[in-house]
């Protein structure tokens, strides 16, 4: 078992005639949290939902866990099952289905109804205000919830690797706190973490490694703390 | 659309109302096929109307076929044997042709400007109802009556015959499995979560393109049962039939609130029973410009219909 636990060499893919990623290579090994930064439009959602096949690559190599996704063409539903869970931009909640029916769809591609019902259960002592919510819809949930209830959702597919695309996206400070804090812990307990942020600060603090995105091309990488201290970096995304 | 007044002579507002509700809850099973289509892929189905008039097209040959064309010259059991039949036969026939229809025109135009899908959809409707007037010519012809029409109320001035009973016994148990369905299983949760939200469905490993395939098997094993019942029950069946029903269905479709499921059987029955009240009391000529004048009201102050509650983009 190689150290990486995904691996994308020169990753192309784009909408209709334009081509949004240009020969992006990044690398997650198991046990790390890696952060993707850049501005709003670099690519950085274009490359989650090409990892997790909703839009199509158009080349080069994603290698997740021994295998080329793009090269055998696994479809997007087939993907979570081998270990690949995405937290989407924007939550992307059921929102008319309960909190727990969001979360049983988080479950889908699992057979094992106890291992599942222990997830729940876990998920609800992980954010206890889902619990308390359970039944209602998930529109009916404030922002930071539903946000919450996306990361559930996203865990109950038992992920190897946890994709977060800008879990701090309109969330009060307060609440962007506690779910950076749960990422932690969820990494301390040995998930693996691709986290893409638009809050450079907070994601590369985390970060034990980071990426820095710029229309479509990785421009800087290199570990979290050295990132945060860069005076390129801090002018261009921490506004300094 | 049928006359069993005929030989009651003078009816009541009961009367009206039961053979509101008895017409309402077939088109809402027709209204079924295009709200799930609608709700999932937000496309209007033109040709779902014309799917039931195939559907009812074979339940007629399979009569016809079996020779089982009148109640008094068949036994009980090849009466009861070829409305099975039926049952099972055009609700199969008709899954499997949408199914088709979708996998063949619709899936490859899934990302294509919305009014491609509508015209091609258009399209369908057209070779469908081109078909079912060479399979059974351009007149009304007659479906095997096989279904007694004898009373079974007793109460003053109200009649509930064996036709009535057959489509309230298929119909109600049909909109009942179907709502557990999408309730309760996991594969209905999936149909309701792709509905909402197709790109986390697909996050959440869930096949979109064989969630849509059901939803279209479904659809279409309706318009097929809906197809029987209306043979057997208005005794007719015509290659333009579906272009009516299926109005008044996509009528109660937008009605109940597009894309919503106990909207469509809402806005079906009350299609149904407006319709059936205001035949009975204003004329039959008025009774399209009725149900379409509530239609318009309704959306004008209900923008989403009479259940939907959210507002998506319209065609
Ligand atoms: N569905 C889409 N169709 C066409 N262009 C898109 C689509 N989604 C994103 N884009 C374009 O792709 C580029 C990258 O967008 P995105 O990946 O969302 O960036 P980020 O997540 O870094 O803000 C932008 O120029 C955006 O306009
Ligand atoms: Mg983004």
């Amino acid at each position: 078992m190689s150290a990486a636990l995904l691996e994308v060499t020169d990753l192309e893919a784009g909408y209709g005639p334009i081509n949004v990623l240009h020969k992006l290579s990044l690398r997650v090994d198991r046990g790390e949290i890696v952060a993707m930064i850049g501005a709003n439009g670099a690519g950085k959602t274009t490359t989650l939902m090409c990892l997790s096949g909703v839009v199509k690559a158009r080349g080069g190599k994603v290698v997740f866990d021994g295998r080329d996704l793009v090269a055998e063409r696994v479809p997007a539903h087939n993907i979570v099952r081998l270990g690949l869970a995405q937290s989407p931009e924007g939550r992307k909640i059921f929102s008319r289905l309960t909190v727990l029916e969001n979360l049983e769809m988080g479950a889908f591609t699992r057979a094992d109804k106890d291992g599942v019902r222990a997830d729940i259960e876990k998920s609800f002592v992980m954010f206890p205000i889902l619990r308390e919510r359970q039944h209602q819809a998930g529109g009916l949930l404030s922002g930071g919830q539903q946000q919450m209830l996306a990361i559930a959702r996203a865990l109950m597919a038992r992920p190897k690797l946890l994709l977060l695309d800008e879990p701090s996206l309109g969330l009060a400070p307060q609440i962007v706190v506690q779910i950076f804090d749960v990422i932690k812990e969820l990494n301390r307990q040995g998930m693996s973490v691709l986290l893409v942020e638009q809050n450079a600060r907070m994601a590369l603090k985390v970060a034990h490694r980071g990426y820095v995105l710029e229309t479509g091309r990785i421009t800087f990488t290199d570990t979290g703390e050295t990132l945060l201290n860069d005076p390129r970096i801090r002018a261009a995304y921490l506004g300094e | 659309m049928l006359d069993v007044f005929a030989q009651t002579g003078a009816a009541g507002f009961e009367q009206f109302l039961l053979l509101g509700l008895v017409m309402g809850s077939l088109y809402a099973l027709i209204a079924l096929g295009y709200t799930m289509v609608y709700g999932i892929i937000e496309l209007i189905n033109f040709a779902h109307g014309d799917l039931f008039m195939l559907g009812g097209f074979l339940a007629w040959q399979l009569a016809w076929t079996l020779g089982v064309r009148t109640l008094d010259a068949s036994s009980t059991g090849a009466v009861v044997g070829a409305v099975a039949l039926m049952l099972v036969t055009a609700p199969l026939a008709c899954a499997a042709l949408n199914v088709a229809t979708d996998r063949v025109i619709y899936r490859p135009l899934r990302s294509a400007p919305k009014l491609t899908v509508i015209v091609s959809a258009i399209g369908v409707s057209f070779v469908f109802m081109n078909v079912g007037s060479l399979w059974l010519g351009t007149s009304p012809v007659k479906f095997p009556d096989l279904v007694p029409d004898a009373n079974l109320v007793t109460a003053a001035g109200v009649r509930f015959t064996w036709k009535d009973l057959m489509v309230v016994g298929v119909t109600v148990p049909t909109m009942v499995a179907l709502t557990l369905f999408v309730k309760f299983t996991p594969l209905g949760k999936a149909m309701r979560a792709t509905a909402q939200n197709p790109t986390a469905a697909k996050l959440m490993g869930i096949n979109v393109d064989r969630v849509i395939a059901v939803t279209f098997a479904i659809g279409g094993s309706l318009a097929g049962v809906a197809a029987v019942v209306n043979g057997l029950y208005n005794k007719s069946v015509h290659y333009q039939m579906g272009f009516q029903n299926g109005l008044y269905a996509f009528t109660a479709a937008v009605l109940g609130g597009i894309g919503n499921i106990p909207g469509a059987v809402l806005g079906g029955l009350v299609i149904g029973v407006v319709g059936e009240l205001s035949k009975a009391y204003l004329g039959t000529k008025w009774s399209e410009a009725v149900v379409f004048t509530i239609l318009i009201v309704i959306l004008v102050f209900r923008p989403s219909g009479l259940l939907g509650a959210r507002t998506r983009e319209k065609v």
